[in-house]
């Protein structure tokens, strides 16, 4: 498992790199100039030169870039401009909120697909099963942040049930360990922090999650359509199996695989969702600060949120690879 | 046509239709300026709530502007948008998946490294960077969809080109003497049409919500123009007094995205000779 993993994450690495030198020179052909923002707006022409070859912005891109590379390996990824603080800092202070909100949109996808795509299979042949394979395609055309706003309208404003900005109510104190709302309730032990901090979760974890719910339905109940082609299903029958005990115990193993793929795929798709989602329920994670900056032209946080989701998703697709290698027989000993 | 007796498509398509006249006749349909604003007439209800005015048939924003000429003009910009950009991502991806299915070797290779780096940014990301370099504006948001959605089209259709350029007909055709682009332009395309159109109908979906996405934040078309996704941002503000003008653009695009969805999803059904027993 371990070997594979890191055979994996090696073979990121080249990708990583091509995608950290596009986004350096994406960035520096832009017609912003970093020296003059990061400068008072009193600064004469000369002085902002001058913070211009100290930032060594004068240079060539490659050797830009070179420079950048190697302040990267020693973890120094610039300062923001606008903020005026580490963005290797500002990154870890957001990063867990994100991280916190996609797994949490994760878990309800996971639910709702396995759920809707066995609800799919049972119908299969029936006449409502047009019905609700409808019902997925209408679904599949709310994008998150459409739930985003409805759920704010209905429990937010209709039903005053629900929080719906920020990830804490204001009154109470955050406790900061690590960084993961959640947990750092738990280890603490405040009750209260736990159950504010969940119910400010559930409107933008719900809303990103039954975006990406559908096509692992759609998935989950072809495979298993598919799988129940297999002679080895027809043999369970035979042998006097229930039904239940063969959807259960034999075809969902194998069903599961390439729904497995996909909910690799769509979690990296998620971390894209979840920017949307933070922006409208002002939580304060990656998706906010990335979209302040964008306002804001503030290339080093641009950058460094850039290539975070990147590292995100890369992660991301080197574990589901591995774990499919791991669950599936076939392709272990290669 | 098999496919015209799909119920899907035909939803989708009238659907589809629809918007497409409403964005093509916005000037005549709409009864204001979308611009035009009215101050004594603010946040109106629709016609039909009580406080209504018939000549604001889906009543007023917090400017006074008339909602539906809005939502009319809006979806010129989105109906124009849709279909330029996944034209062009259609083009850029299916291209180079031909190249790479039909001829292997490295051109696949590198062409597929690139889908890879591509697909290692999440689309909202990799379309948020694009417009801060490119900068705010219709024809750069088609840009910067083109230049997101291109892998979409490219990982799809070249495993499709790759099963179909090893057929033996293709291998006939090329035996008889047709050089490359013939075969590939009359033997391996044809073949690849239907997957082609499935996408380019889900592309104008997705393509719809990404210019939505990105008026919302502030980075779509410029401010002069009307987009659903800026209506959306505005109606957001005025969620307490007038969520009218929050639903009527989150409608529209609902209903415009499951247009093309349905359209998409019921031309794969009938045009995929593959699909037995719902296989999808």
């Amino acid at each position: 498992m371990l070997l594979i993993l890191g055979r994996r994450a090696l073979s990121a690495i080249p990708i990583l790199f091509v995608v950290s030198l596009l986004l350096f020179v994406a960035l520096r052909v832009l017609p912003v100039d970093p020296a003059a923002m990061s400068m008072p707006p009193s600064a004469t022409l000369a002085e902002i030169d001058a913070m211009r070859s100290q930032m060594g912005l004068d240079r060539p891109l490659l050797e830009q870039y070179g420079i950048w590379l190697g302040q990267a390996a020693h973890g120094d990824f610039g300062q923001s401009l606008h903020l005026r603080r580490p963005v290797l800092r500002l990154v870890a202070d957001t990063l867990p909120a994100t991280i916190e909100l996609a797994v949490a949109a994760m878990l309800v996808a996971s639910v709702l697909g396995v759920g809707g795509g066995l609800l799919l299979f049972t119908l299969r042949g029936r006449r409502s099963e047009l019905v609700v394979e409808t019902g997925t395609t209408v679904l599949m055309s709310v994008p998150e942040f459409l739930w985003a706003l409805l759920f704010i309208f209905v429990f937010g404003v209709l039903l005053h049930a629900l929080p719906f900005t920020g990830r804490l109510d204001a009154s109470l104190p955050r406790p900061d360990k690590t960084g993961f709302l959640l947990l750092d309730a738990i280890l603490v032990g405040r009750a209260d922090v736990l159950w504010s901090a969940l119910a400010h979760l559930v409107l933008p974890a719900v809303a990103l999650g039954l975006a990406f719910a559908p096509p692992i339905m759609r998935v989950l109940r072809s495979s298993l359509l598919d799988v129940y082609h297999d002679d080895y299903i027809r043999q369970a029958r035979l042998r006097g199996l229930s039904e239940g005990r063969i959807l259960w115990r034999h075809a969902l193993k194998n069903a599961a695989l390439p729904m497995l793929t996909l909910m690799g795929v769509q979690f990296g798709f998620l971390f894209g969702g979840s920017l949307l989602i933070e922006v409208i329920y002002s939580y304060p994670g990656l998706g906010n600060l990335m979209v302040d900056a964008v306002r804001n032209a503030d290339l080093p946080i641009i950058q460094i949120v850039g290539l975070t989701y990147c590292v995100l998703v890369l992660a991301i697709n080197t574990l589901v690879d591995a774990l499919y290698v791991v669950l599936n027989p076939k392709l272990r000993g290669r | 046509m098999k496919a015209f007796r799909s119920g899907r498509v035909i939803v989708g398509a009238v659907i589809v239709v629809t918007v497409l006249l409403c964005a093509l006749l916005a000037p005549h349909l709409a009864p204001h300026d979308p611009d035009d604003q009215n101050l004594l007439a603010q946040l109106l209800p629709p016609a039909w709530q009580a406080g209504g005015d018939a000549a604001y048939p889906l009543g007023t924003d917090g400017l006074g502007r008339c909602v539906l000429s809005r939502l009319l003009w809006g979806a010129r910009v989105a109906m124009e948008v849709a279909l330029i950009a996944s034209l062009g991502a259609a083009l850029i991806g299916s291209v180079l998946a031909y190249v790479a299915g039909y001829f292997g070797g490295w051109a696949d290779w590198i062409i597929g490294r690139a889908v890879d780096v591509w697909m290692s940014f999440p689309p909202v990301v990799l379309s948020l960077i694009l417009m801060t370099g490119l900068g705010t504006g219709e024809r750069n948001v088609i840009l910067a969809i083109v230049l997101v959605d291109w892998t979409r089209f490219c990982r799809v259709l070249r495993s499709e080109v790759l099963v179909v350029a090893r057929r033996d007909y293709v291998a006939a055709a090329r035996l008889v003497g047709f050089g490359h682009w013939r075969t590939v332009t009359r033997e391996v395309v044809p073949a690849t049409i239907p997957l082609l159109v499935t996408l380019l109908s889900l592309e104008m979906g997705i393509a719809v919500v990404v210019e939505a996405v990105l008026s919302f934040v502030g980075l779509g078309v410029r401010a002069d123009q009307v987009a659903w996704g800026q209506m959306i941002a505005d109606g957001r503000e005025a969620i307490y007094q007038a969520p009218w003008t929050l639903f009527a653009p989150v409608l529209a695009i609902f209903v415009t995205v499951a247009g093309f969805n349905l359209l998409g999803d019921g031309l794969r059904r009938t045009l995929d000779v593959r699909m037995v027993e719902g296989r999808e």
